[in-house]
């Protein structure tokens, strides 16, 4: 998931780091004291997840949980997610500081994109497999959507849009399961330990 | 009717897990050809005599399998290219003796390069040797000790020849560091990529912590105000 430097055109990196800027000021946007924790606390789950590999036949991919941090921070994901890629690209040399723009925009857009389409099922009076699905549906798509926007990112640089398309989305099929069920899990435990943390976001304003 | 509601519930539940294993199903079999891959890339390279053999890997440690490789010249004109074998192994002839760089270029936007130093090149092949490094080399086998084991060399194989060249020499001492160090370049290239250690991960998570730190420093202060 993590472009790597060297690869892109200076103008997608650019495009990228320029909306990618502007999704990190759009979740800045008046933020509250009281989320500043969770946004630390997904930050960090973002960060530690990229180790976990998952090893399936010949393909070996990490895990992302893009899909959970834009579930519970909305907007807020932007900022959480640009702090984990800085660090990807600092301490593990995944990515780079030229594509932080980009990766951040590949992973921190569809998380906000399944905010808005899925965000609906976690609202506090909907049933729980309503709520299962959506979680679930979350994770999958958010990495679908990741996938499918680093194929685009490739295909802007010059590569055949499909073949590689393809390729990210099908080394991904495996996490978008797994992602799935995690986000499922996660948001599920959540809601039985801590609503609170759910319902600061989905509370009407 | 309270237990009806429930059952249909569940049979709901079930029938969408199951729609959802299907889809997968269907998508896996559909785009299921990939080759493997991870989320960086690296590709190791050394000299040994007169071929370049490289080692690409991705951060789990899997061998990059098929991934195309490509040498340039130091202005950056391919030379050649070639793609990894099921080691992750490529090998090639040295093209020309000055600087090199290899790339490997893995699929979705992963690329690697590694760069062979001119000298590492030059001192393994014989025709590059410049007069003046030949002439320093030779006065230093003719005042050092060296000598006395090449004469004797020569003594036993035929007095009338001067001895071995200097070329023939350097070829033998050359190949035999190669294959002496082959198991070193072999070691280097299986150390190479660790991937992140226990100190990188709570180093970032550490950083995190101090960002929210800061962040609730400066919101609090603004309360505050």
């Amino acid at each position: 998931m993590h472009i790597s430097e060297g690869v892109l055109s200076p103008a997608v990196l650019i495009g990228g780091a320029a909306i990618a800027a502007a999704g990190v000021a759009a979740g800045l946007k008046d933020i509250d004291q009281k989320e500043i924790p969770s946004m630390g606390i997904l930050s960090a789950a973002f960060f530690v997840a990229s180790l976990i590999h998952v090893p399936v036949g010949p393909v070996s991919v990490h895990l992302i949980l893009n899909g959970l941090v834009g579930l519970i921070l909305g907007w807020k994901a932007f900022p959480a997610i640009l702090v984990g890629t800085a660090l990807h690209a600092l301490l593990f040399q995944f990515g780079g500081i030229t594509t932080l723009g980009v990766n951040t925009l590949n992973m921190a857009l569809p998380a906000v994109i399944c905010y808005y389409l899925f965000g609906w099922g976690l609202k506090s009076g909907s049933g729980r497999s309503v709520f299962i699905f959506a979680a679930f549906a979350s994770g999958c798509c958010a990495v679908l959507i990741s996938s499918i926007m680093v194929g685009f990112s490739l295909y802007l640089t010059g590569e055949a849009f499909l073949p590689a398309a393809k390729l990210v989305v099908a080394a991904h099929l495996p996490v978008m399961f797994i992602e799935g069920s995690l986000t499922a899990a996660c948001t599920l435990f959540l809601r039985k330990v801590r609503p609170e943390l759910l319902e600061g976001v989905y509370a009407p304003k | 009717m309270r237990r009806n509601d429930h059952s249909i519930n569940r049979a709901a539940c079930y029938r969408s897990k199951i729609a959802c294993l299907v889809f997968f199903a269907i998508l896996w079999v559909a785009f299921y050809h990939a080759p493997a891959f991870a989320h960086k890339v690296t590709i190791f390279a050394w000299v040994d005599g007169d071929t370049i053999h490289t080692q690409s890997k991705f951060s789990g440690g899997k061998r990059v399998k098929g991934g195309p490789v490509a040498v340039l010249d130091s202005e950056g004109n391919e030379l050649l290219e070639g793609k990894t074998d099921e080691n992750g192994m490529f090998s090639f002839k040295i093209p020309q003796r000055t600087e090199l760089k290899v790339v490997l270029k893995a699929s979705m936007g992963h690329l690697a390069e590694w760069k062979i130093p001119a000298e590492e090149i030059t001192g393994s092949g014989s025709e590059s040797n410049t007069p003046e490094t030949v002439e320093k080399a030779s006065d230093k086998t003719s005042t050092g000790t060296g000598s006395e084991s090449i004469k004797t060399d020569v003594e036993v194989l035929k007095p009338t020849i001067a001895g071995p060249g200097r070329k023939e020499i350097e070829e033998i001492i050359d190949a035999s560091l190669d294959k002496k160090l082959a198991p070193i370049y072999d070691m280097l290239a299986n150390t190479f990529d660790r991937g992140p250690g226990l100190t990188e991960i709570m180093g970032g998570i550490g950083y995190i912590i101090g960002l929210v730190g800061v962040a609730l420093y400066f919101s609090n202060r603004r309360r505050k105000e």
